[in-house]
Order: C-alpha cells, then structure tokens, then sequence
C-alpha cells in the first residue's frame, strides 16, 4: 500500500466508468446514481477552471430564457441532484424519511448523462468511453422515448398522465 | 417508481463496494459507495438507540488523546483522512491533485461502513462474511484481537 498524488479528473474518470459499467450491466443501477453524482461534482468545478460553462450554467441559461425568476448555480445544482436523488442516497438527515420513492433506471440514466455532458468538455476525457456508452444507449433505449441518435430536431414526446 | 428503504440503499451501495473492493476493482468507486452507505448506517445506527462507529470512535480520541471532539467535526476529519471528501467535493480553491493511498483507504472506509452495519444486522450475509474474512486475514486479525482484549474494559463494551 502507498500513496501517490491522484488529479482530481483521474478520480471523476475512474467513478464515471463504474457507474456507467454498473449501470449498462443492470448490476446495481443505485450505485451507479451515487458514483455519477460524485464524478459530476468534481467534473462541474474541473469544466468551471477550464474557463467553460458547465452542465448546470447551461440549464440556468435556459431556465432564464424561458422566464424564471433568477437563481444562482448552486441553487439550480442542488434542484436538479435532488431530482436524481443524489443527495438522498448518501445522506439520512435526523428529520428525514426512512423510505424514498424514485425511478431507479431513470435517475442513474439522468445522472451518467449528466456527468457525461461536463466530461466530454474536458480535453483529457477518454472518447471511446463516451462511443461506448453512446452505442448502448442506442442499442437499448426506446427512440420513442429518448434522443438515442442525439438529433437536435428532436422533441420529446407528450408527457404522459 | 420504487420504493426503497434506507435500510436498502445502504445494503446495495455497501455490498457493491465490498464487490468491486474483492474483485480488484476500482479503489475511488469503494470509497465513495462505502463512504455514502456510512452516512445512511450511521443514522439508522442512531435511531436505533444503538452506538455508531464515530460515536466510539470519539469515546477512543477521548481515551487516547483527551477530550471528546464534536460529532459532525470529527466525523468530517474521518472521512478526510479516508479520502471520502476528495472524491465527492471539489472547491474552487481545492488544489487539482490530491495524495492518496487508495488500497488502504478502500479497506479503512470498508471497515467502517462494515463495523455500523453488522450493528445492525449482524455478520450473517455473504459479503459481510467476505468482507470480515478478508480483513482478518489481510490486517492481521489475531494481533488485532490481542490488541482489543488488552484495552481497558470501557472501550471493550459497545455502548447502547
């Protein structure tokens, strides 16, 4: 055993892969949620000192367009890991309920992808990592349902009752 | 939809860990899925009127150094030292590197996560059994039990 000095993008990179492998594999696709969610907030600040806008000042930008009120990146961070259950699955607050209710699949497809939108915005980033994940998705997901072929014409289908 | 409990969460993300930590798999990935199935054991420790790992952990700061340190503080140190923070948080003026050793800090947020989780739930499942085996080959069990026996009986017993 011994030490040696790790960059933070090796340790993002490293958590990235397993949670997309423990996700594709369907071995533990709650795993990969807390995994994606811990690359994605090294890889936020990383995309931040690179000088660029990461995936969240993107959404904000957005969001602001389309009219709502003005909140700072944190705010919006936090609103959109509470949505993937991020937080939830690695904290248990004195105040906090025993049993959570969440979509499982989708919320680490949510998480990967997101983490995946601040990796492919750094240069050291592994592309065929990112082909790999890519060809799954197409292979697997509904194109009904998601933009397997990330087409920028497409539009979601009507969400359902 | 699913519907899981806590109880759940930190079984799944523990017994992963100790999966990829057996298979030779990747080091940062058993720190932060023991390090977030401590969290949740450590509040069901709680609720469960039983002592969680960082409760005795202060009572031995108490005895070895002197003083109990504050619970959240303390807590926060440990997963430092485990390397738990450097994986899930990076600050704008956090420096790009960070040093670690990550065999050894994999096995210490294991052992951990392990030590609140058979409070709970005992020693009986698979990767549990697997976990403990191994340490207790890898880390010397025999010494350490020698070690345990030799320590003043407060320390010995659990508190509740």
């Amino acid at each position: 055993m011994s030490s040696r000095h790790y960059t933070r993008f090796e340790l993002a990179h490293s958590q990235l892969e397993a949670a997309i492998a423990l996700y594709i594999t369907n071995r533990d696709r709650l795993s990969a949620i807390t995994l994606a969610g811990a690359a994605d907030v090294l890889l936020s600040q990383l995309v931040l000192r690179a000088g660029k806008q990461n995936f969240t000042d993107r959404v904000l930008e957005k969001e602001l367009a389309t009219g709502r009120a003005a909140i700072t990146r944190e705010v919006l961070g936090r609103e959109v890991n509470d949505m993937l259950f991020i937080n939830q699955l690695k904290h248990f607050d004195d105040d906090a309920q025993d049993v959570i209710e969440l979509d499982v699949d989708q919320c680490a497809l949510a998480a990967i992808l997101k983490a995946l939108a601040n990796y492919v915005d750094l240069p050291e980033h592994q592309r065929d990592l990112v082909l790999a994940f890519k060809l799954w998705v197409q292979q697997n997901l509904d194109p009904k349902k998601y933009n397997i072929h990330c087409d920028p014409n497409w539009t979601p289908p009507p969400a359902e009752d | 939809m699913q519907r899981i409990h806590r109880t759940e969460i930190a079984r799944r993300q523990l017994q992963t860990a100790v999966e990829l930590f057996l298979q030779g798999l990747d080091r940062s990935s058993v720190i932060t899925l023991a390090g977030a199935a401590s969290n949740v054991l450590d509040g069901l420790v709680r609720k469960a009127g039983k002592e969680a790992f960082i409760d005795y952990a202060r009572r031995v700061h108490d005895h070895l150094v002197g003083g109990t340190p504050k619970r959240q503080t303390y807590s926060h140190h440990i997963d430092k030292k485990l390397g738990v923070v450097a994986h899930k948080h990076l600050g704008a003026a956090d420096p790009e590197t960070v040093e670690l050793d990550l065999e050894k800090q994999a096995a210490d947020v294991l052992a951990r996560a392990i030590a609140d989780y058979t409070t709970l739930y005992g020693q009986d499942e698979a990767f549990v059994k697997a976990y403990l085996q191994w340490a207790w080959v890898n880390t010397d069990g025999p010494a350490q039990m020698e070690a345990f026996k030799s320590a003043p009986a407060k320390l010995r017993q659990q508190k509740r």
